[in-house]
């Protein structure tokens, strides 16, 4: 199973149980990134791709018990009890700002191996770095 | 200062803080504009020798009881005798914010916002209040978009001088200057510059690490999304002190209700490491021997990229980069002379 996460600098991603920030230039890369794969949301996380190609995506309160292990998980808010014996992939996509956050990514990524990293301009934001994590 | 003037200056602070109960200060007077306009209102410092100068600086504020149902419209002083009962019942006020523990903000009212349903317009405007008797800034006011944002760089603003202002540096601040001039609502969100009305004298820990990530939350969602955002600072005096104890900070997108962006935060005005005097703005670094944190010795994990250090057991420690990291076992006090900044998760 594979999660799809975004943080600030702080590894925050949420405060007062909203995302912290959006971006249509980083759903566009998690549509292309993850094709032809699965993504699995909430209906939270759904909203903001009202305007996209929402065909391979999924949609259910307990999303990451459904997942396959093809599939992709995109998290932004609710508190998730994750198996990470699970994961084998984990896409963190950086805001590169600093915002409030009461919720944080706090998976501890000693032993994962940084395979790829790339850097693109938001819509909204100077840079996004996407980082991809792997067993 | 004249007995008048104090009773002028105790009712104001109080009708302020009345603001914070009934929510927003819209004009009362305020005539019908189109939504694409824009309406600032920035007044000049009202003079102190006019006794009726503080009756219309109050108006800002009254005029801000409008839901609180006093149909006296015009009547000051009416609006001014509500806003002072109401003012007694106010859930935020600097006796019933707690000390400053370690965090930059606090959460106030359950995180929710004073605005009335009401007050969710695409109506755009500005409001900034006059500067008071003591020459200290009040609320400011707005509702955010993209037509009120800047389109070119943040000019000086050294011209300014804020209540309680005071140049000087400490080794142990980021930046070395203690204060900054902080605007109320930020240049990234309304342009204004150079406003003495928007304008405050913070420390640089309100500045950066208190207001900013609130106003950088605003500002990339109205990036986004092209929405409005009811955005409200409330700086927020002890008595007659030229400094503030702190701001209170509401938020609320319009379009969405609330849904992408909603807070209402108290940011305490402090600097860690300084004792502030904020009856004039005086400050001296704090006694190391009677705080013990900063001669303490201990071990810290540096991220040579982000020039932080942390505690070992720190969230971001997990994350960090081994080329990065490095281990540090002497005086915090050193470090931070280093010019190397305290995580403000695990607050080393």
């Amino acid at each position: 199973m594979k999660l799809i996460i975004c943080v600030d600098d702080n590894n925050g991603m949420m405060f007062n149980r909203r995302r912290q920030s959006k971006d249509r230039e980083v759903r566009h890369d998690i549509l292309a990134y993850t094709m032809p794969e699965r993504i699995w949301m909430n209906e939270y996380s759904l909203e903001q791709f009202e305007t996209d190609d929402t065909s391979r995506i999924q949609v259910a309160n307990n999303f990451l018990i459904q997942a396959d292990d093809n599939d992709y998980c995109f998290i932004e808010n609710g508190q998730y009890l994750i198996d990470e014996s699970r994961l084998d992939e984990i896409v963190l996509y950086h805001w590169n700002r600093v915002y409030p956050a009461d919720y944080y990514f706090d998976i501890d990524l000693h032993g994962w191996t940084l395979a790829d990293q790339k850097e693109f301009k938001g819509f909204s934001h100077d840079k996004i770095t996407r980082e991809i994590w792997t067993r | 200062m004249d007995k008048m003037k104090k009773l002028k200056l105790l009712l104001a602070n109080i009708i302020l803080a009345g603001v914070l109960v009934l929510g927003g200060c819209a004009d009362a007077g305020d005539s019908s504009q189109s939504s694409s306009s824009k309406e600032t209102t920035t007044q000049e410092s009202a003079s102190s020798e006019d006794q009726n100068t503080n009756a219309e600086d109050n108006s800002d504020d009254t005029s801000a009881q409008a839901d609180s149902g006093n149909t006296a419209g015009s009547d000051t002083a009416g609006k001014t005798k509500a806003a002072a009962s109401k003012a007694k019942t106010s859930a935020v006020s600097t006796s019933k914010i707690p000390k400053y523990s370690g965090s930059p903000y606090i959460k106030v009212h359950n995180n929710v916002p004073f605005f009335k349903k009401s007050d969710l317009t695409k109506k755009v405007f500005e409001k900034y209040s006059k500067l008071d008797a003591l020459g200290r800034c009040r609320t400011a006011y707005a509702n955010v978009c993209k037509a009120t944002m800047p389109t070119e760089k943040r000019g000086r603003i050294g011209m300014v001088k804020p209540s309680g202002w005071h140049t000087v540096k400490y080794n142990n601040v980021d930046g070395k200057y203690l204060y900054n001039r902080c605007h109320l609502i930020g240049y990234q969100l309304t342009a204004e510059n150079a406003n003495e009305s928007n304008l405050m004298t913070g420390t640089r820990y309100l500045n950066v690490d208190g207001m900013l990530p609130f106003e950088n939350m605003v500002a990339d969602y109205v990036k986004e999304t092209n929405n409005h955002v009811l955005y409200r600072v409330t700086p927020i005096y002890t008595d007659e002190n030229l400094l503030a104890d702190g701001v209170l900070m509401e938020a609320e997108s319009v379009e969405d209700k609330g849904k992408g962006i909603s807070y209402c935060v108290y940011v305490y005005n402090v600097q860690p490491g300084i004792k502030i005097d904020y009856e004039t703005g005086d400050s001296s670094a704090k006694d190391s021997r009677r705080s013990g944190q900063s001669s303490a010795k201990g071990t810290y994990i540096i991220n040579e990229n982000t020039n932080k250090f942390h505690k070992p057991d720190c969230r971001s420690v997990k994350m960090m980069k081994d080329k990065n990291k490095k281990t540090y076992t002497g005086k915090r006090s050193e470090l931070i002379n280093s010019g190397y900044e305290p995580c403000k998760n695990c607050n080393p």
